[in-house]
């Protein structure tokens, strides 16, 4: 009996927390950046941070992302809608690493400290991140970005990292639904983790084949998947390769024997054709951000479609 | 060694094929435009031919279809249309600016277009940046045939053109035709190196020549022969080939207005050739000089790139001591360089062979790699200090020396500051 009085005299109380706590998290969301019950407004600069944003927060936040689908972020011009949806943004999250460069003038614009660099609504995904192709000050071959190369998204064990950076900024700004949020994430990461094995498994055939990409986007993909990018056609983006370097990579292409060379969608055709119809070598599309083919459209298809056609590729068959 | 060779040999023969070929055809194309006076027509007629494509890519026809080309080529006699039926308004505007106009909007058109379609950036771009160093046997199959009838036509149709038809249909059959070429050549080498191929084969011409058979004979020799230079300047130096062979076709230029005065008799060129040179290279040398004793910490042009050809010369301004620093900081600069790229190769081989490092190791990498970074520059910084110590202490008898040989070059200027200053003095009495 006594037992009994005792438990609804708990839940009581844990009723009157709850109500309470319920209370302070409202009180918190009204004060903040929504109001209770509408979505989070999240602007990310690429798809590929919209597709982990829209994974970790479901239908509890409202993504956008920046530069269209397919298109390099590296040049894109921002338009004066960007600025709108910046100034009504609850979260901005962005690539980093000398990527998205053009966002610090569009948040200076906004004249929102909370948006700056280091405020509370300000993200860079590429936290806790363990680059590569970290150059430092001193200029080397490969990629231009000193501080390291930016595609680390082509890793999917880097998502692991970005959804809990992004999850401890949604638990911050929207606490009320911090177990929906953590539910989906771990959810996703589930489902990501045992989609990489499949990934790994079909890939296991070319680990070590040598491989030319036309420029280097993909040193987290081949790090995770243990592929050798053997050399690359554009060794500095926007100079075109010279003729001593095109001798040099068909030579050493015939020499390792080389199969497959990757390019991206918005990268040149002909350069690569070139290059393969001379070594006698397939030209693979990969799709290095989500939406760039149609096929990947969320960060999980695009690594389907990138280990779909890359084994597919290796193979030999069309 | 040889291999590199032969395949260079085999990646740059089809390259000087389709060089002569564009070339034969653009000088033609070059002396008409000069002579019309728009000169950036081709770059316009280009950017129409890249609106045409990208809109059959919106349409969503291939990008080498039979309809892209129809488009491309639609757009293109639109805008000789254009161009033919604005002739009549050079006389209160001049074509070039219509010409001008005619580009932005092509260009910020097929902008807007490409905004609404993922992948067309690429479209614009293969249509618009060719290179001349991956064209193949069909592209010189397919513009050889075209190039050889359109030249015919002009042969055979233009003088009756000429005679017979207005102004309005001689203006159109030359853009029209003309942006035909421009359209594939564009594609195939680029709108930089094609406007090279247009206008300076056809100045040379113009330089050395009068009569048009002769002009245009000059002009196609000059255009192989700076096609030649480029292609084997890009091969040796290890540079971007179109951009290497529109600075050929540059010096061509500044060559040939150099010894245009050869026409008057070959030493009294000599004779002019020499002293220009002697006046350049007095001028480098006393400019040097002076900025030398003034700012013996800034760069000295001059200086860096005499020792970085001959590093010897750093002994004659630098004592014992700071060559030992100097050296020994260039010693260490050269061992994190290469330490640099030993972890470099150690991580880029991690990601496919042997054992995979894991977070912490790639971190720690990471760091050694801005370490050793950071460090090299200190080595530099300490070159670039010692050497600016003994430059400000040589200053003076190094800037003297730079003086006496500017006189030693170009002695006639002695003469001439002695002429100037007696008259300075006169006119001041």
């Amino acid at each position: 009996m006594g037992r009994t009085e005792e438990i609804t005299r708990i839940r009581a109380a844990l009723s009157r927390r709850l109500a309470l706590v319920l209370t302070a998290a409202a009180a918190l969301a009204l004060a903040g950046p929504v109001a209770a019950g509408a979505p989070l407004r999240v602007v990310a600069t690429t798809t590929d941070l919209r597709s982990l944003v829209e994974a970790v927060g479901g239908d509890r936040i409202a993504a956008t992302s920046i530069v269209p689908p397919g298109r390099d972020p590296e040049d894109y011009q921002p338009r004066p809608q960007d600025l709108q949806r910046l100034k009504d943004a609850a979260l901005v999250i962005r690539v980093g690493v000398d990527y998205d460069l053009w966002l610090d003038r569009l948040l200076a614009q906004t004249g929102n400290a909370a948006l700056a660099r280091g405020g509370e609504r300000y993200l860079d995904a590429s936290r806790a991140i363990t680059l590569l192709d970290v150059r430092g000050t001193a200029v080397g071959p490969g990629h231009p970005h000193g501080s390291g190369n930016p595609h680390y998204w082509l890793d999917p064990a880097n998502a692991e990292i970005i959804t809990g950076t992004l999850l401890e900024a949604l638990l911050r700004l929207d606490g009320a639904n911090a177990p929906y949020y953590e539910r989906r994430r771990l959810a996703f990461l589930e489902e990501l983790g045992s989609r990489q094995q499949a990934w790994s498994r079909a890939l296991a055939p070319l680990q070590g084949a040598p491989m030319i990409a036309y420029h280097n986007n993909w040193a987290y993909f081949a790090r995770r998947f243990r592929l050798n990018f053997a050399g690359y056609i554009e060794a500095k983006p926007g100079v075109p390769p010279s003729p001593a370097h095109l001798a040099g990579l068909l030579s050493s292409m015939r020499a390792q024997g080389v199969k497959v060379i990757v390019r991206q969608p918005n990268e040149p055709e002909k350069n690569t054709r070139f290059l393969a119809e001379r070594a006698g070598a397939r030209v693979v599309t990969l799709a290095a951000s989500v939406g760039s083919v149609a096929d990947a459209n969320s960060y999980l298809s695009l690594f389907e479609h990138n280990v779909a056609v890359l084994a597919r590729g290796h193979a030999g068959m069309p | 060694m040889t291999n590199a060779v032969t395949d260079a040999m085999a990646l740059l023969w089809l390259p000087l094929a389709a060089s002569v070929l564009l070339v034969g055809i653009h000088a033609y194309f070059g002396m008409q435009v000069i002579a019309r006076g728009v000169i950036f027509v081709d770059l316009a007629l280009a950017q129409l031919a890249a609106l045409g494509a990208t809109v059959a890519f919106m349409l969503g026809h291939a990008t080498q279809s039979g309809a892209t080309l129809a488009w491309s080529l639609g757009f293109t006699l639109f805008a000789a249309v254009l161009l033919a039926a604005t002739r009549g308004l050079s006389a209160r505007i001049p074509q070039e600016a219509l010409i001008g106009v005619i580009y932005v909007v092509a260009a910020a058109a097929s902008f807007l277009l490409v905004d609404k379609a993922p992948q067309g950036t690429e479209h614009i771009k293969q249509i618009l940046t060719g290179n001349i160093l991956t064209v193949g046997m069909s592209d010189i199959l397919t513009i050889a045939p075209l190039y050889a009838f359109i030249g015919t036509m002009h042969w055979l149709a233009a003088p009756r053109l000429a005679r017979a038809a207005g102004a309005w249909m001689r203006d159109f059959f030359f853009f029209g035709t003309f942006g035909v070429v421009v359209t594939s050549s564009v594609a195939l080498a680029g709108v930089l190196l094609v406007f090279s191929f247009l206008i300076i084969p056809a100045a040379i011409g113009l330089l050395y020549a009068d009569r048009p058979a002769k002009q245009l004979a000059i002009g196609w020799a000059a255009g192989v022969v700076a096609s030649l230079a480029g292609l084997a300047a890009s091969y040796a130096w290890d540079l971007p080939t179109g951009a290497t062979m529109v600075c050929a076709f540059g010096a061509a230029l500044a060559g040939a207005v150099t010894l245009r005065p050869l026409r008057l008799g070959v030493t009294a060129t000599c004779r002019t050739v020499w002293r220009v040179t002697r006046v350049a290279f007095a001028v480098c040398l006393a400019a040097s000089a002076l900025w030398l004793a003034l700012s013996p910490h800034a760069d000295q042009p001059l200086l860096d790139s005499i020792e970085s050809l001959t590093p010897d010369l750093r002994a004659g301004y630098m004592n014992a001591n700071e060559r030992a620093v100097y050296e020994d900081a260039d010693a260490y600069a050269e061992r994190y360089r290469l330490q640099i790229e030993r972890l470099n190769t150690t991580e880029a081989n991690s990601r496919w062979q042997g054992r995979a490092l894991d977070d912490f190791e790639v971190r720690r990498i990471s760091s050694f790699l801005q370490s050793y970074g950071e460090m090299r520059k200190g080595e530099e910084f300490v070159k670039r200090e010692v050497r600016s110590r003994a430059r400000e202490r040589a200053r003076w008898w190094l800037g003297a020396t730079l003086l006496l040989l500017a006189l030693l070059a170009y002695p006639e200027a002695v003469a001439r500051i002695r002429r100037l200053t007696p008259a300075r003095t006169r006119q001041a009495g």
